[in-house]
């Protein structure tokens, strides 16, 4: 335990509670390993061949089986393009309406605006049980079955609920004088928003893009029934698909004897969860700020 | 999802919004709405997308739990019928009682564990761990869902699975079953996923919650010699009441209606073992057409959600303002 004295948080007069840092740290330590156990398992297992799988199952086997990434990104590539194709198109839309409907809440007087903003809002508290079968049927109705809009509109449509919550409080913070400043210039409505509040609430809206993002990557239950074509198929259901197939050896080009099916499963898995590592890497500030403040907010 | 929270965030964005100085109060309503047309104009696209395709859907489903429906064919009105046909079921009482124990269970998952983690966390004091610490909480979050329910599903496996392979190591292979195709063990392993449950969005939220709190607290309550579990139970706790209600809330709706990991994992089986009524609901839309039906199982969770989070929401106050920074 290195012994590094925090300057605001430790006086000298404290009593030293050694033995109980000690386990602390212990405990903790303990606790993080037994939850990083299958991140480690799933690592290692992307990297072997069947035999390695069958026989080394806790070691990391060398060496390291690349083949099996190539194997798997010819499966899960296209899952992940049209993910990631949804995820654009609908964040894209998600953002603008966000972005506007924020700033009229936020910035514009006009006669039932608490009413309306209060009308979006409660649509928080309707939960997704209850919307599920009635959300499918209108989809259906309106021919949307198997079709990728199907997959962009509730992240459009839905999206905003929370966004517009978030954005208001984001841009009402805002100094007026600048909106001022503006219109003496003859500014309009598009320019108010365009050119001073959108560059102002970027880390808003990133930390929207960032929450929706994982939203998107994690859907499961709607993509599942809306979705038939394999080929229009999200990443999550696609992997849930192929770890059936795989075992039966319904997958062209992978072989399933000896289990060598699963280095390319599992480095599948691997790929899938890169763009969420990526998002960690670049915003991560605004990922855990996100995570954490969405939470306390709604 | 909560109420309560958001309120006092909500109220200062619209204080912000009435500094605005507006003529609106000496004209008529309907003048002042067509001086405003720009407003109206801007949130059109929003309200149109929000009507069909947000407000309609519940309300359609509230309806049509009254109805024999499915695609293509005119719904007709069979009153209460689904209802009686749900609760008379003789698997209704299973589903239920693995849906309470689910929840009960996800109570202490999510809202127990993660709070005793954070606290653990927070009186750590090299501050340097302490970053490590927060950044290994994050990493098992940066796994897409399904490829964790699935890790686990492999994690079971009666052959391949390592818990088996571990038992079998270390001589215990009696104990060595198919975890979750054992109607004795299989909800249990559904509950045992993702253990130790200590990594994720509860213990950030809780360590965001006491990192709000006042040092001079801590620091009167070192003075007055209350210390560890004392300090936890009637400093601590209390001042993240507020989070407690969150995660408390967002258990029940877990378990309520959560049922992804069960349908990737058991799809409610062997038999009826793990079956719960959302996925009832799932299989009765999806997989025999009673759309009606359906509807009406999700409206009995809504109303189990409901009244849960309200009970909370009554029970658990959060305590007073000033006491933060």
């Amino acid at each position: 335990m290195s012994t590094t004295t925090s300057t605001q948080a430790a006086p000298p007069t404290r009593r030293p509670l050694r033995y109980y840092q000690i386990g602390s740290h212990l405990f903790i330590a303990v606790m993080l390993l037994l939850s990083l156990i299958p991140t480690y398992l799933l690592i290692t297992w992307s990297f072997k061949n069947g035999l390695q799988y069958r026989w080394e199952r806790w070691a990391i086997s060398f060496p390291l089986r690349w083949r099996n990434y190539v194997a798997a990104w010819d499966i899960v590539g296209d899952y992940m393009i049209n993910t990631i194709i949804v995820a654009i198109f609908g964040l894209m839309g998600m953002l603008l309406l966000s972005l506007i409907g924020g700033y009229v809440f936020a910035r514009m007087d006009f006669p039932f605006r608490e009413t309306l903003y209060y009308a979006i809002i409660a649509l928080l508290m309707v939960p997704w049980v209850l919307s599920f079968i009635p959300a499918y049927m209108v989809y259906v109705r309106l021919g949307l079955l198997n079709n990728r809009l199907a997959l962009i509109i509730p992240e459009l449509a839905g999206g905003p609920i929370f966004g517009i919550f978030l954005m208001r409080a984001f841009i009402a913070g805002i100094p007026e004088e600048l909106f001022e400043s503006a219109r003496c210039d003859g500014a309009g409505v598009f320019d108010l928003i365009g050119r001073i509040t959108l560059p102002l609430s970027l880390p808003g809206l990133a930390t929207l893009a960032v929450l929706n993002f994982i939203g998107v990557w994690n859907s499961f239950l709607w993509p599942l029934v809306m979705i038939q074509d394999d080929e229009k198929q999200m990443i999550a259901v696609g992997l849930y698909k192929l770890a059936r197939s795989a075992t039966t050896g319904g997958v062209p080009g992978w072989t399933s004897q000896d289990f060598s099916v699963w280095g390319p499963l599992y480095a599948g898995y691997v790929i899938a969860s890169l763009p969420l590592v990526l998002l960690f890497i670049v915003l991560g500030k605004f990922y855990v700020e996100g995570l954490v403040d969405s939470g306390l907010k709604v | 999802m909560t109420e309560g929270t958001g309120t006092v965030q909500q109220g200062s964005a619209a204080e912000a919004g009435k500094g605005i100085p507006s003529r609106s109060r000496e004209l008529s309503t309907w003048q002042a709405m067509r001086r405003s047309w720009q407003a109206y104009a801007l949130l059109a696209p929003i309200f149109i997308l929000l009507l069909i395709f947000n407000y309609y859907p519940p309300v359609l489903g509230l309806l049509r739990a009254f109805y024999r429906w499915r695609p293509g064919v005119e719904a007709s009105f069979v009153g209460l019928q689904h209802f009686g046909v749900y609760f008379t079921s003789p698997e209704t009482g299973r589903e239920l009682l693995n849906m309470f124990k689910l929840l009960a269970f996800f109570f202490f998952s999510g809202a127990v564990v993660p709070f005793i983690m954070a606290v653990l966390i927070f009186r750590i004091r090299d501050t340097e761990s302490k970053e490590l610490y927060r950044l290994f909480l994050i990493i098992p979050m940066l796994v897409p869902l399904i490829v964790v329910i699935l890790l686990w599903k492999q994690i079971y496996d009666p052959n391949l699975g390592v818990i088996n392979g571990l038992l079998e190591q270390f001589g215990l292979e009696f104990l060595a079953r198919n975890w979750l195709g054992d109607t004795a063990t299989a909800l249990y392993a559904i509950m045992f996923m993702g253990f130790p449950w200590v990594s994720g969005v509860g213990t950030l939220i809780y360590l965001g919650g006491l990192g709000q709190i006042s040092e001079s607290i801590f620091d009167a309550c070192e003075v007055d010699g209350c210390t560890g579990l004392r300090r936890t139970l009637q400093i601590d706790l209390p001042l993240v009441l507020g989070q407690v209600r969150l995660m408390t809330i967002l258990a029940v709706i877990a378990g309520v209606t959560s049922f992804q990991q069960i349908l990737v994992l058991t799809d409610g089986g062997p038999g009826f073992a793990t079956m719960v009524p959302g996925l009832t609901m799932f299989h009765k839309a999806f997989r025999t057409q009673q759309f009606g039906y359906a509807a009406s199982i999700g409206m009995v969770l809504f109303v189990i959600t409901f009244a849960a989070t309200l009970a909370v929401n009554r029970t658990v106050h959060p305590a007073v303002e000033d006491v933060r920074h």
